[in-house]
């Protein structure tokens, strides 16, 4: 173990870092850092000089044009994971104010109100069923006689409906009746009492906000590669998290070829928890596998010869969950384990685990972070621990004497202040004493023999903390390529370095970015904007893990990449590398090195990626026309929408988004993969859940009830219609046909507001836009005061009319608008009123449209009792009605198989709606 | 790409209607918007723009595609115009670092063009103005400009500018001491030409004087550097050099023992390493050398000078030191690193031969196995490895079966299967090391009772 004979020169200060600073966007080029004298010395008549950073590397170039699916997608179905847009307050106040100044702020009420809506019985149980005798929901006033213990709380309900329309309004008022009910009610009206439920609800947004800014749990990466004993084999072996909860673990055989393929069928391991990390290291001429879950560990024995099974060794269970796990390079069996609560293990398959260290505090100061890490060292009994605040060796032999600091954020590092440390690796495959540390802002290399001055520093300009690293070490002469891995914006970079035995280290060659998973989106066929949005969704979850696999092939060698993204899928792509006759660019030649160098990488006929003349161009447009038959969709540069939509982009997403100057053609097989992946998303995970989504717009947003009613009731043909729909109800058939007299049929099937002209919403709007506002204004007026007229007058034929009998008429208006918009929501949902054989059996067709029926029929006591309804549900059920009755039900936020229910106009619309009505009914205390 | 080329003559003249400018379209976003808009607006979207189109040259450099990254560099220019962020790192220092990186790569930047860029980015920023010509020397030196490197270290050295020439003390210092690096060079090479006019009996004094005057520039400045913490060794020993060469090794010894013993320098090896090579040059005595790599045992027990230190003691006479020799090459060996070195397998093989043989001090052995014997077999002393070891270097698998032979007794799987296999192919030395190892079995025995009864008590 040889040390550089010179290192490159720094300056050390010890205490807290000094320098302020952040993450600055350019802040890692343009540095040589320092320079050192080479050459066999300087009794030459020329001195060489090297730098610490932008020596000559070598050149990885990618061969595809984005990353390649490896397996067909993870086969169950996908739940989408939170984003910020789930639990954080969005109002258009908030949004207009500068970012800096927006401090997070959770939608608690938002949480709270799905809560209640969701789990009406868990939040007002008892107090409702309780109470539910008391409040009148109809329309009419009460009854004289049950006045004394009856109070109509319909007023209250709309008054919370129009608060819900105003939400975001700046003018937003609180009615003076709400005030008084929510006053009275808050202290008795829940199950759970509110400030409990509330400080729970609240601490666990703040838990899960916490998560979304950063997520410490999948350090170090779900995704391993065990490389086969014989070094020319091409075949090796994956290790993969799986399933619909990533519990499931398979070691899958791969063929390294053009593009990788899995061979023979994968050993699979069902796990008991969410899979957060798998380490692996070769000891013995095996390969240990490491498994984290949040409360057990896991150790697998997989011998290095392919085909060979898996075995599982052994499980320890923790009662804190485990932050880390790292496999012995030297000792078969052996791992580190660290937990949450500050202690950290040895632990060995024979003997059983050691517990090294238990300190709940941070090493070097205070941080509230209770993650911890350790891994191994050049020596087998050392142990490396880690904090955010900085790297400790000890010695497992006698753990509370021997120990030494091995990194140290602060001024030791020459840290910025707030840096921390995020990944602790050990490099031994590259030279024993190294180790990689990662923080937020840079990475550093350190070298133990050297305690707390890091050998190599970079800043690596990541938009999100690399969470996983891969070490591919180059032979002697060469350089180690490192893989470094975020979660959260997938973004992975490809450095390289050398030095550490001999020479000093160096950061030589620039820094790449590989390909992510999200930036094969636009490779993928063309897609309906709902799939399109799908599949972002998909392609844009964080990445889990990243491992590579070094193939030799003669000269030319290849870097398989791969990265696995948290819904499970795992994506590859290849780099390639010739190797030249010279490959050590070292000491000597660096001057030569230095002026060839830009050549070597600008050269476009060295690499097949960068074309930069016009037919080659077209020469590639001419290929991919080949492959039409696939609709490839091509990135185009001169695409002016690209850009627009760049600027509405999440900045997190911006690199990836960026435009491409050389586009460049999939290869046929990786296009193939991209089909069979698709296909086979598709048809595990189907159409979207509904919740994906934003809610639409209801109408009722938009005008109120009244507006509604009054036009809805104008048309006679709504009243045949109705009378229809009741016919039906009462024969528990279904509509076959509207075959209405009149030629107006597909009139009825729009949407009401039409038939009357644009809505005042729109007519405003589109006045507005062509500027005569005023005058719109003005008619509007005095059209109103016609209007109002009329609907007064409407509304006492119909008050007279309803005290006859109480009607579901009223509701056929807003069933039907339901039903367009669902229809358009869905296709899977049922085509709107199909035509479908009546119960009895004979056909509705052709028959004349029957009479008017009086709704006592449906709603007396006795068809009710007839339907199994006991006595004292009756009235509330009857009550009920007729909320339902008064206005159109909620916006479609249910599930597609409710809503399809609720859309089949039979006696099961009775069961749904009065199950619409119990959800709505604990909304009124809220 | 020709959208780009037609981005570039445009940023050139800046005359071009928005309209036209919209047929580029990966460059529209950093257009400012014709229509008036109120400042503080108007301050966003430009911030907004000069974001992004950081963003595009961030991403075109992480792909390597220099001429796209320098392209939009020229409309980041833009951003000078209204640097009013008071952020940690503003435009002016942007475009200085990531202008360097791009001409550093691409194809058509020519030494001139990188040395105006860097001259122009000097005026940029005082607050940087050191920092500017300290990379710019580097970039010099890779190149092998020697001389336009010390010119520039030179003309740095002298600026002047109020404060901040005080608030950069840390680039000064490095100036200062690459200046003082350089002049040590000259140095050597007026020295070289002298020995060799020496030689053929010549004498030229204008030479000397001017080695004696290069001789004093670097002797200041180097000294000074070393004075601060850090990590100097290229300077410490271009500084020893000196003085070894005009007979001062008292100051020499001083820098040296400073250097590696002052606590508040880090605790670097290559110290410890200088002064020990400072000693052995001076035919200091046996006792000082011991001293010397004591302490860096104590710091590095992995170090290579290790083998020689466990040679040296390994010869002494003293029992102490022979003691502390086993210490040494079991520790050297405890190391990933060593795992695999016949020289220290050789060294320890020899040292416990030595012993066995001599029946004293087996106890040495103890001691030292004791805290190994857990580890050391599936480390050192597999099955595994005795088949690597055996394919992969016999002289290797020999003196590692010797040593697992005596410890371990000859039962010991490495030990069996190496002697077995070396019999076979009939090398004479592993019939011999079978014969050493069944005649001194009861060695083992005793190693093995004795870090029992030493486990019990």
């Amino acid at each position: 173990m040889e040390f550089p004979a010179t290192l490159f020169p720094s300056s050390f200060s010890t205490g807290p870092p000094r320098e302020e600073g952040g993450p600055a966007p350019a802040a890692g080029w343009g540095e040589f850092g320092q320079v050192l004298e080479t050459g066999p010395g300087h009794q030459q008549a020329e001195t060489t000089f090297v730098p610490r950073r932008g020596g000559m590397g070598e050149s990885w170039e990618p061969a595809d044009a984005a990353a390649v699916p490896f397996l067909p997608s993870n086969a169950t179905c996908w739940v989408p994971s939170l984003v910020p847009q789930d639990i954080l307050y969005r109002s258009f106040l908030r949004r207009k104010l500068p970012i800096s100044n927006c401090v997070p702020a959770m939608d608690f009420t938002k949480q709270l109100s799905h809560f209640f809506v969701d789990h009406p019985e868990d939040a007002f149980g008892s107090l409702g069923q309780l109470l539910h005798k008391n409040f009148h929901l109809g329309d009419s006033g009460v009854e004289r006689e049950a006045r004394n213990n009856t109070i109509r709380m319909t007023a209250l309900m709309e008054e919370i409906n129009r608060l819900d329309a105003r939400r975001g309004c700046p003018q937003e008022y609180l009615a003076s009746r709400l005030r008084w009910f929510s006053h009275l009610s808050r202290d008795w009206l829940f199950e759970v009492p509110l400030g409990l439920l509330a400080d729970c609800v609240h601490e666990e947004l703040l838990l899960q906000w916490a998560g979304l800014l950063f997520d410490d749990g999948p350090t170090g990466g779900t995704l391993a590669w065990l490389p086969t004993e014989d070094a020319g084999a091409r075949t090796g072996r994956l290790v993969y998290p799986g399933g619909q909860a990533m519990n499931h673990l398979y070691f899958q055989d791969v063929v390294l070829e053009e593009l990788p393929r899995t061979r023979g069928s994968r050993a699979e391991f069902e796990l008991n928890g969410r899979i957060r990390q798998v380490a692996a290291a070769r000891s013995d001429g095996k390969d240990f596998v490491g498994v984290r879950s949040d409360y057990h560990c896991g150790v697998w024995r997989v011998p290095g010869r392919t085909g060979a099974a898996p075995t599982p060794l052994q499980v320890i269970r923790t009662s804190v969950p485990a932050s880390c796990l790292t496999v012995s390079p030297h000792l078969p069996g052996e791992l580190a384990v660290c937990t949450q609560s500050g202690s950290t293990y040895l632990w060995n398959v024979e003997t059983g685990l050691q517990r090294l260290r238990h300190d709940p505090q941070t090493m070097f100061f205070r941080d509230h972070s209770p993650w911890r890490w350790c891994d191994f060292t050049a020596h087998p009994r050392v142990l490396s621990c880690a904090d955010r605040t900085g790297l400790q060796c000890l010695d497992a032999r006698a753990p509370k004497r021997c120990h030494f600091d091995l990194f140290k954020v602060g001024e030791e590092a020459s840290c910025q202040q707030g840096e921390r440390v995020v990944l602790p690796m050990y490099l031994g495959k590259a030279h024993p004493s190294q180790h990689l540390v990662t923080t937020q802002f840079s990475i550093y290399v350190v070298d133990e023999r050297l305690p707390l001055v890091p050998v190599l520093k970079w800043l690596h300009m990541m938009k999100s903390p690399p969470l996983f690293a891969h070490l591919t070490p180059g032979d002697p002469g060469r350089s180690h390529k490192l893989l470094l891995g975020a979660s959260r914006t997938q973004e992975m970079l490809l450095l390289q370095y050398q030095g550490g035995g001999r020479s000093a280290c160096q950061l030589v060659g620039s820094p790449q970015k590989l390909h992510n998973i999200a930036g094969c989106l636009e490779h993928l066929p063309t897609q309906l904007p709902h799939r399109h949005c799908l599949l972002q969704q998909r392609l844009g979850t964080p990445a889990a893990g990243l491992a590579a696999a070094l193939q030799k092939d003669g000269r030319r060698e290849s870097l398989v990449v791969f990265q696995l993204s948290e819904a499970g899928d795992v994506f590859c792509q290849r780099l390639t590398h010739e190797v030249v006759k010279h490959p050590a660019p070292t000491s000597g030649d660096e001057a030569m090195a230095s002026s060839g160098s830009s050549l070597l990488f600008e050269d476009p006929a060295s690499s097949p990626q960068r074309l930069g003349s016009e037919e080659e161009r077209e020469e590639e447009e001419e290929q991919t026309s080949y492959l039409s038959n696939l609709q490839v969709i091509i990135n185009e540069e001169e695409d002016g929408g690209r850009p627009a939509s760049l600027e509405e982009a999440e900045p997190t997403q911006e690199p990836c988004a960026s435009p491409q100057p050389s586009p460049v053609v999939l290869s046929e097989a990786a296009v193939l993969r991209y089909h069979r992946w698709l296909k086979a998303v598709s048809k595990h995970c189907g159409e979207p859940p509904w919740h994906s989504f934003p809610p639409t717009r209801s109408q009722k947003r938009l005008l109120t009830r009244k507006e509604l009613q009054t036009l809805g009731g104008a048309s006679t043909l709504h009243q045949q219609a109705r009378q229809r729909l009741h016919q039906a109800m009462l024969e528990r058939g279904r509509i076959q046909h509207w075959d209405l007299p009149d030629s107006q049929s597909s009139v009825i099937l729009q949407p009401p507001e039409p038939v009357e002209g644009p809505d005042p919403l729109s007519a405003r709007l589109a006045a507005a836009w062509s500027g005569d506002w005023s005058q719109w204004w003005e008619e509007r007026t005095s059209f109103n005061r016609a209007k109002r007229q009329r609907a007064l007058r409407e509304r006492r034929r119909r008050q007279k009319q309803a005290r006859g009998h109480r009607s579901l008429s009223a509701s056929f208006t807003s069933s039907l608008t339901y039903q367009s918009e669902l229809s358009e929501l869905s296709d899977t949902g049922l085509p709107p009123l199909s035509p479908v054989l009546h119960q009895e059996g004979s056909p509705l067709r052709g028959s004349p449209p029957p009479s008017p029926v009086p709704d006592e029929a449906l709603l007396s006591s006795q068809s009710l009792r007839s339907r199994g309804i006991p006595k004292e549900r009756r009235k509330t059920l009857r009550d009920y009605l007729g909320v339902w009755a008064e206005g159109p039900p909620e916006p479609p936020e249910l599930p597609s198989s409710q809503a399809s229910q609720l859309c089949i106009p039979s006696s099961q619309s009775q069961l749904s709606s009065a199950s619409q009505t119990r959800r709505k009914r604990p909304r009124m205390g809220f | 790409m020709d959208g780009l080329e037609e981005g570039k003559e445009e940023g050139a003249a800046g005359t071009k209607s928005p309209v036209e400018a919209a047929g580029s379209a990966p460059l529209l976003p950093l257009r400012l918007p014709c229509q008036p808009v109120s400042s503080h607006e108007h301050k966003l979207n430009f911030g907004k723009s000069k974001e992004m189109c950081l963003n595009f040259i961030q991403d075109a450099m992480l792909q390597k595609q220099w001429k796209r990254a320098a392209e939009f560099l020229t409309f980041y220019a833009e951003a000078l115009e209204k640097d009013f962020s008071r952020e940690y790192m503003g435009p002016s220092e942007i475009i200085w670092r990531v202008g360097t990186e791009i001409l550093c790569h691409h194809s058509h930047s020519s030494m001139k063009e990188f040395n105006s860029f860097i001259e122009q980015m000097k005026t940029l920023g005082v607050k940087r103005y050191l920092k500017v010509c300290l990379e710019h020397s580097f970039h010099l030196l890779c190149n092998g400009l020697i001389h336009e490197a010390y010119q520039n270290l030179s003309l740095a050295e002298s600026w002047r500018f109020g404060e901040q020439r005080a608030l950069q003390d840390k680039e000064i210092k490095l100036i200062q001491a690459y200046k003082g690096l350089l002049d040590y060079y000259r140095w050597s090479k007026q020295k070289n030409i002298l020995l060799e006019r020496g030689q053929d009996g010549l004498e030229d004094l204008s030479v000397e004087q001017e080695m004696h005057s290069y001789f004093r520039k670097a002797a200041v400045n180097l000294k000074e550097i070393i004075k601060t913490p850090g990590v100097w060794d290229i300077f410490v020993k271009c500084y020893v050099d000196l003085l070894e060469f005009y007979g001062d090794d008292e100051e020499a010894r001083q820098v040296l023992s400073e250097y590696a013993y002052n606590s508040k320098f880090p605790a670097n090896p290559n110290a410890h390493v200088y002064l020990y090579q400072f000693l052995k040059r001076h035919s200091e005595s046996k006792k000082s050398l011991i001293s010397a790599l004591k302490i860096l045992h104590d710091l590095v027990p992995s170090h290579e000078l290790m083998i020689d230190f466990n040679i040296m003691l390994q010869k002494s006479k003293k029992r102490k030191n022979r003691r502390l020799g086993l210490e040494v090459i079991f520790a050297v060996l405890d190391y990933a690193g060593w795992k695999e070195n016949v020289k220290a397998w050789s060294c320890l093989a020899r040292q416990v031969k030595r012993i066995v043989i001599s029946e004293k001090h087996l106890d040495w052995i103890k001691q030292e196995w004791n805290s190994r014997k857990d580890w050391w077999t599936p480390f050192h002393f597999s099955f595994y490895l005795a088949k690597k070891n055996w394919q992969g270097n016999e002289n290797l698998s020999y003196e590692k079966a010797l040593v697992s032979g005596i410890i371990l007794g000859k039962d010991c799987k490495y030990f069996r299967y190496v002697s077995h296999e070396g019999c076979k192919a009939k090398v004479k030395r592993f019939r011999i090391l079978k014969k050493f190892v069944n005649k001194h079995s009861p060695v083992h025995l005793r190693i093995s009772a004795l870090s029992d009864s030493s486990v019990q008590s």
